[in-house]
């Protein structure tokens, strides 16, 4: 127990200390988790729309599709884009792998159904009056649209906390395609797998604690938008 | 040309159902038109095929003595009422601004108040109420609010008191029996009440029309 102590002591330590390793992973977390989330958003936005507004053929088979894409592994996210990345796969001229920019793909590949599955129900549950609605009221295809994705925008926002939720506390992605490398790549939960197999527990422990508020910002902002959902 | 519609040879169909046939029919112009007749003789799908949110499956519809063609343009030259209608997820000012916002029209402000005050919602008291703080009388009065604001050349209106108590029902029809001597405005509406239908509307059509 005295163990354990010890290790949230120096925790709180490096936190407080500010610790220049320690903030070198929560920055590069921040920093590929923001580009990951943005990058989902502006192509599962209009996908997600599409998915849930449009009546087309083989949309059944796209929802089963992106259905079963919620629950892919990371590591098998970050087999894919590893392969797709290294020297003798088919992108390896980009030069991408062991980068920011790599863990950033695979993140993306893991938001990307996430925000698809979650903007399609959103919209799928609109009042089908709606859309009849704003025709009536004169809105153009583009107003239609804008407008349908600002009436469902408690559930979008449902959709990108869980997005992020699940981005910022994946391990496999960033520790394939990342590299895991101090300065550059290394992200809160890779640095957290890299130090407890080193048995400094302190920063793991450091490093936890901040994942830890994160993922309960992430769940006060779902609770938040889940009761205006139910309230309207 | 003294019409505001001209319908040709109309038929439409749910499910391979006939539920509405015309053979031809004009609707006079500038003036209050009333449809009555039984659930389920087309009435609501007529109205929404004159709001150009339905197309029918043969036939041809002459908007003002243009053939029906470019149906986005046309639809901010009317507008249609439903029974239920639906509000926007936002203040009852920005709900009734909406239509003059996607037109880019200019005098929003002014132009939402004069439309709260022929449907009797105080601006004080209304204005930055949200959509889920109404009762259904004040909704309807919002929705129509909301469609007059942008004075469209016809107004279409479905059952639109059939649900609300005295109170609002007089207030709708004061604003539309207002709006009818105010503007040039072509109105149709579909109601129930057969006595207030013969007091607003110029004309009177029964329903069905003619189904095969």
């Amino acid at each position: 127990m005295d163990y354990l102590l010890e290790g949230l002591k120096k925790a709180f330590y490096l936190l407080y200390s500010l610790d220049a390793e320690t903030y070198s992973a929560i920055w590069t977390s921040f920093k590929v988790s923001t580009g990951s989330i943005l990058a989902s958003l502006l192509l599962g936005l209009p996908l997600g729309f599409g998915l849930g507004y449009y009546s087309f053929p083989g949309q059944r088979v796209c929802k089963v599709l992106v259905e079963t894409l919620l629950s892919f592994p990371t590591v098998v996210i970050g087999l894919l884009v590893y392969a797709f990345l290294s020297r003798q796969g088919p992108l390896g001229e980009w030069g991408l792998l062991f980068s920011t920019s790599a863990i950033i793909i695979g993140q993306t590949l893991l938001g990307l159904p996430i925000v698809i599955a979650f903007t399609a129900t959103g919209i799928e549950n609109l009042d089908k009056r709606l859309k009849s609605t704003l025709l009536t009221l004169g809105a153009n295809p583009r107003q239609v649209l804008l407008t349908t994705l600002w009436e469902a925008r408690f559930s979008l926002l449902t959709a990108a906390a869980m997005a992020y939720g699940r981005i910022i506390s994946e391990v496999g992605i960033s520790m394939l395609v990342g590299g895991n490398i101090k300065w550059y790549t290394r992200t809160i939960t890779t640095a957290i797998a890299l130090e407890t197999n080193k048995g400094k527990f302190e920063m793991g422990i450091a490093l936890g604690l901040v994942l830890l508020v994160i993922a309960l910002l992430v769940n006060l902002v779902l609770a938040f938008f889940r009761r205006r959902a139910h309230e309207l | 040309m003294n019409y505001s519609y001209y319908l040709k040879n109309i038929l439409f169909a749910y499910n391979k159902k006939k539920v509405l046939q015309i053979r031809e029919l004009f609707l006079p112009k500038e003036t209050s038109l009333g449809i009555f007749g039984p659930n389920g003789s087309g009435k609501s799908t007529f109205l929404k095929l004159l709001a150009f949110l339905l197309f029918p499956e043969q036939g041809e519809i002459f908007f003002f003595g243009e053939r029906a063609r470019d149906v986005c343009s046309l639809r901010k030259e009317v507008t249609l009422l439903e029974q239920t209608p639906y509000l926007l997820k936002r203040s009852v000012f920005e709900n009734i601004a909406y239509p003059l916002q996607v037109r880019k029209e200019k005098n929003i402000e002014a132009r939402v108040l004069e439309a709260m005050e022929l449907v009797a919602l105080e601006p004080k008291k209304f204005g930055q109420r949200k959509w889920f703080e109404l009762s259904g009388g004040e909704a309807q009065r919002v929705a129509l609010a909301s469609r007059i604001v942008c004075k469209p050349r016809v107004l279409l209106l479905d059952e639109p008191t059939s649900n609300l108590d005295g109170e609002n029902t007089f207030l709708i029809r004061r604003a539309l029996t207002s709006l009818q001597e105010k503007e040039k405005m072509t109105i149709v509406v579909v109601s129930h009440d057969w006595d207030w239908l013969s007091a607003f509307s110029s004309q009177i059509y029964k329903f069905p029309l003619e189904i095969k």
